[in-house]
């Protein structure tokens, strides 16, 4: 490890670990920095302390919706990017119109949308059960679903269009229908090359999730907006709420790097 | 020809091919790609325990010929009739015609995700239907033929380009097909890689696999082929056994291609 980069380096001063100085993480260590200053203030804080055990309960919910919403999406998701590769023109233009709908309305939009409109007429109207209209975890999860499978949808496409056509044959070549193809042959291989982007939509998700402030949603955003309320301490409140969002993406963006170079590092 | 040349199979005996009934019939057989033409009104038969060999310039319409056979091309018009069955028709499962046509591409197309002896079973297991112990074993004496037994659990990343093609070969060969394709099978191989997969071919011709190979392997056409045919912008020019059109070419085209690649 060190001998490489010093090879690459060409002589330049190193880093105990082998990085040269000029590529270390410094973003990082000023995060770092920041991670250990708010640490210090909110434990030596009265005010802090309080502010995030009242939005405690909120970051939990940010997380199950941002779980859920990101579940549905993977299955809707490919769904709708199985029809964007399909050759029945009904399926193309179907799955086609929902991406290009979805991509262009902005996501509060659709949050509102889902809420006001679709929800209310499936839940009432549809299904005869309005008290889903009560369930903040599925009025938060579904919008963000709705909007993220399009985004997901354009991942799966790129990632099946980015497997050699010869695979295909080859498979087909052996007697494998179309479906075992993409079941068998296609989609492993899109999926493994698809992770690292993948990861990135669930950070887009878990910051985008912050948007259903605006409908009532009782999470981070929603917490922290109610504890300014209450305390008109609006430094202290965004700076928290801003604190626990970043930890969270931060966390989950070295979870991507570190998928990224596994696949990187596969074995083909 | 030169006789040093590594390409060329040691193997000198002829091998005695027992033909029996037409297996594949083509019937003018057009391909238009948009524009272009490759194939003009094409019509083949090969008989059961044929070994054909294709030859003729890039772009001559040989690859596509062969494609055809399988329907990985479909004609623009034409028909092929691939053991009794007419592939143009419309209730015909193409997929069911498949099983029995083993196909053997230029860049190997292994499933880079599964092990060797995946690669070799999942078709067994999935369209044959055969239990996986039995696709196991079937893999194993097919590696064992091929002569990469060891290299079972290994992903085709780590096997060499030679041997990528014998477990393409061993893959088609598992789903026991009643003729095999190949489209240039060792035109992406390294010189010193080549006679590996051609002793592998030369093998099953001996064993009398009905074979349609798309090559410029002269040495192999010379031992293992019953009938050669050269094509030149997508119309079959001259067909014959393997020593006539080498050696007393009757076309000018032939000439000129056959002195280009033999120097």
């Amino acid at each position: 490890m060190a001998s490489e980069s010093e090879r690459q380096g060409g002589g330049r001063l190193t880093h105990g670990v082998g990085l040269p100085l000029r590529r270390m993480p410094y973003w990082f260590i000023i995060i770092l920095i920041f991670f250990l200053v708010t640490f210090y203030t909110i434990f030596s804080s009265e005010d802090y302390r309080d502010t995030l055990s009242f939005i405690a309960e909120g970051l939990v919910f940010t997380i199950l919706i941002t779980v859920i919403g990101y579940a549905i999406a993977l299955v809707v998701g490919l769904v709708i990017g199985l029809g964007r590769v399909s050759r029945n023109p009904v399926i193309y233009t179907l799955a086609t119109l929902y991406v290009e709908v979805f991509r262009g309305v902005p996501m509060l939009v659709i949050i509102y949308y889902a809420r006001f409109v679709i929800v209310p007429w499936v839940a009432t109207d549809l299904l005869n059960q309005p008290q889903i209209l009560r369930n903040d975890l599925l009025i938060g999860a579904i919008p963000l679903a709705l909007g993220y499978a399009a985004y997901m949808a354009e991942i799966y496409r790129a990632g099946i269009e980015s497997v050699e056509r010869g695979q295909n044959e080859a498979a087909r070549s052996l007697g494998m229908s179309h479906v075992q193809t993409m079941r068998y042959i296609v989609l492993p291989q899109a999926i493994r090359r698809i992770l690292p982007p993948m990861g990135n939509e669930f950070i887009a998700m878990l910051k985008d999730s912050s948007l259903l402030s605006a409908i009532g949603v009782p999470e981070l955003t929603y917490w922290g907006r109610n504890r300014i309320a209450a305390t008109y301490n609006t430094f202290l409140g965004w700076n928290t709420v801003a604190f626990l969002y970043l930890i969270l993406s931060l966390i989950l963006s070295l979870g991507v790097k570190w998928i990224e170079r596994r696949s990187g590092s596969g074995h083909h | 020809m030169d006789t040093t040349n590594p390409t060329e199979p040691v193997e000198t005996e002829t091998i005695v091919h027992t033909l029996g009934k037409t297996i594949i019939q083509m019937e003018a057989i057009t391909k238009r790609f948009g524009e272009l033409v490759a194939l003009d009104t094409v019509s083949l038969e090969v008989q059961r325990g044929e070994v054909l060999m294709i030859i003729g310039p890039s772009g001559s319409g040989k690859s596509t010929l062969l494609r055809c056979i399988n329907y990985m091309e479909v004609p623009t018009s034409g028909r092929v009739t691939v053991d009794g069955i007419d592939m143009s028709r419309r209730r015909v499962n193409i997929n069911k015609v498949r099983e029995e046509v083993g196909m053997v591409f230029q860049r190997f197309e292994l499933f880079p995700h599964l092990t060797v002896l995946e690669n070799v079973t999942l078709a067994q297991r999935i369209v044959r239907k055969r239990k996986s112990g039995d696709a196991g074993e079937v893999a194993h004496d097919l590696l064992r033929k091929v002569g990469i037994p060891e290299k079972a659990n290994n992903y085709p990343a780590q096997l060499s380009g030679g041997q990528q093609q014998r477990v393409a070969i061993a893959r088609a060969l598992a789903m026991q097909p009643k003729i095999m394709l190949f489209d240039e099978p060792t035109s992406a191989l390294d010189p010193e890689m080549i006679k590996e997969v051609l002793d592998v071919m030369l093998e099953l011709a001996r064993e009398g696999m009905t074979m349609v190979v798309v090559s410029h392997e002269m040495g192999f056409a010379r031992a293992a082929a019953n009938r050669v045919v050269f094509m030149d912008q997508g119309r079959i020019v001259e067909m014959g056994e393997p020593d006539q059109v080498f050696d007393q070419p009757q076309h000018e085209r032939t000439q000129l291609f056959l002195s280009k690649i033999l120097h």
